[in-house]
């Protein structure tokens, strides 16, 4: 009998929620229509969006018409940063984090090369940047700060609020050209967002991250945020965003959006007393282990940690074989033979950096899910640190 | 690509895996870009590698290269090791991503770099773990 597959990676991507299928399923067949179209099926599909926008919206606490729909997180990322810096008259400074997710890092990276001045602020020990950090990088040209809600890899929530604050606090004292964004993409249907408390000027959100299917995200744009479109031809999105709407994409999103609203503190207790059973067992269990960013101040279903004299996707592969599906920040698996600069910028060794493995809870995982990945997990790690000649070089 | 069947059951089931009390020659060898690392251990006789054995570091094909590394030396002439080619270990591990292939330089230059200390001294050669 083949061995039922748990899935630990919800960060990665989410499965689709089956009530979101079924809100979908009518606009991939018979309203099938152009929501820019004026004839009925257009209406029809016309109305569907702006149903689903009131839901996006809704669950950040924005207006309507401060969404605009796009294909996802990294646009979303692109659109907010590009788009803010490009409808700017002068090239300026932008205050960032050293541990975003790379469609933030790598649009400041591409601006930093067309004269663009980059800030990059550090994190500490768990994972968090500092306030006063950004505040002693503003400068007087200082257009941007983006920073994002929730890290990707270890889920350590930034002080967001107090940014919006320092913002607040600056425009009052006079300053005009200073806009705050947040990636909140690893945040929207596992804490609760609202936009006006968070002091945000951007906000961008992904559909496939909250059960919703891929190719559909959202960019939160504040009333009157001036933003350069990335994309030209079209009308659609109120000029931000040319291009038909993806119609069904959209209307999950929605769905996926309402339902997440409504289920939000059951998922997120859920979530985390599944995270909360699976570390205390694995440190329970399994020796030198060590968990990566603060405890406390992170995204309740996450959980990132170092497993010494393990390779990450050594582990993880081990893991898949036994049906344990998870990700990491190993060397060899992203790509670049680095290991995660997220690890890194927490002070930890490369060694413990390349063996560190994110698990990540989802609303259909189980108790059952927990106590056996704890065990093939504790097998995986035993087996290879056997292998490891770190670890006999340490018991020698 | 996805990993071979051959793959996945030397990921499995490792051939050769351990320390090797006795052995002629331990060499451990490092990539230092990205972390992996081989220890490799012969015992040879005769000018034939009676046996080996290795432990690893690092991502999965690093791990199954040591295990089909020992499997190809095991009851060669050093000659007849020095022969053994990267297409050769890569063909024998069920195959690699191209972005693997360092996998089986590392497990190659561990290897000859240990049939180097032994055409230099017949004598067991202690491993510096620093």
């Amino acid at each position: 009998m083949k061995t039922q597959r748990i899935y630990l990676d919800h960060s990665a991507t989410t499965p689709v929620d089956a009530r979101v299928v079924n809100a979908m399923l009518p606009y991939l067949t018979g309203k099938s229509g152009n929501a820019s179209s004026v004839h009925s099926f257009g209406q029809e599909a016309r109305a569907a969006v702006d149903r689903a926008r009131r839901e996006v919206a809704a669950l950040i606490g924005a207006k309507q018409n401060e969404i605009v729909f796009v294909s996802g997180g990294t646009e979303a990322n692109n659109l907010a940063i590009r788009g803010l810096c490009e409808a700017v008259s002068e090239k300026g400074h932008i205050i960032t984090s050293v541990i975003e997710h790379p469609s933030v890092r790598g649009v400041c990276d591409a601006l930093e090369k067309r004269g663009w001045e980059v800030t990059r602020l550090p994190v500490y020990e768990n994972g968090i940047i500092r306030v006063e950090d950004a505040r002693a990088a503003l400068r007087p040209n200082t257009v941007l700060i983006t920073v994002m809600f929730a890290n990707n890899e270890i889920g350590t929530l930034q002080p967001v609020r107090e940014l919006g604050e320092l913002v607040r606090t600056e425009r009052q004292s006079g300053r005009r050209s200073l806009w705050l964004h947040t990636d909140a993409v690893q945040v929207a249907g596992r804490e609760s967002i609202a936009v006006e408390e968070l002091g945000c000027d951007l906000l961008s959100l992904s559909g496939h991250k909250l059960y919703a299917p891929k190719g559909v995200g959202a960019l939160y744009v504040r009333r009157g945020v001036r933003l350069q479109s990335q994309s030209i031809g079209g009308h659609q999105e109120r000029e931000r965003r040319a291009g038909t709407e993806n119609v069904p994409g959209i209307v999950a999103f929605g769905e996926a959006a309402r339902l997440a609203r409504t289920e939000i503190s059951e998922r997120r207790s859920h979530d985390k007393r599944l995270r909360d059973n699976f570390e205390n067992e694995v440190l329970r269990r399994i020796e030198d282990v060590v968990l990566n960013g603060e405890k406390e101040m992170r995204l309740p279903h996450l959980s990132n940690l170092s497993f010494r004299f393990v390779e990450g996707e050594g582990l993880l592969i081990n893991l898949d074989l036994q049906g344990v599906a998870v990700s990491t920040g190993s060397a060899c698996s992203s790509g670049t033979l680095e290991p995660s600069p997220v690890i890194r910028a927490l002070g930890r060794s490369d060694e413990l950096a390349r063996g560190s493995i994110r698990f990540s809870f989802g609303k259909d995982n189980t108790d059952n899910d927990v106590e056996r990945t704890v065990d093939v997990l504790a097998n995986a790690v035993t087996r290879l640190r056997e292998l490891s000649p770190l670890n006999k070089a340490l018991a020698s | 690509m996805t990993y071979s069947a051959v793959f996945k059951e030397h990921l499995a089931h490792p051939h050769n895996a351990g320390e090797l009390p006795g052995a002629t020659v331990v060499v451990e060898e490092t990539n230092p870009v990205c972390g992996d690392r081989l220890r490799l251990y012969l015992l040879v006789e005769d000018d034939q590698i009676e046996t080996a054995k290795y432990l690893a570091y690092g991502c999965p094909p690093t791990l199954v290269c040591g295990s089909v590394l020992t499997d190809l030396v095991r009851g060669k002439k050093i000659q007849e090791a020095l022969a053994i080619t990267k297409d050769v270990l890569i063909a024998a591990a069920g195959g690699l991503p191209g972005r693997k292939h360092h996998s089986a330089a590392l497990a190659l230059e561990t290897l000859r770099s240990a049939l180097t200390q032994l055409g230099t001294s017949t004598e067991e050669k202690s491993l510096n773990l620093t």
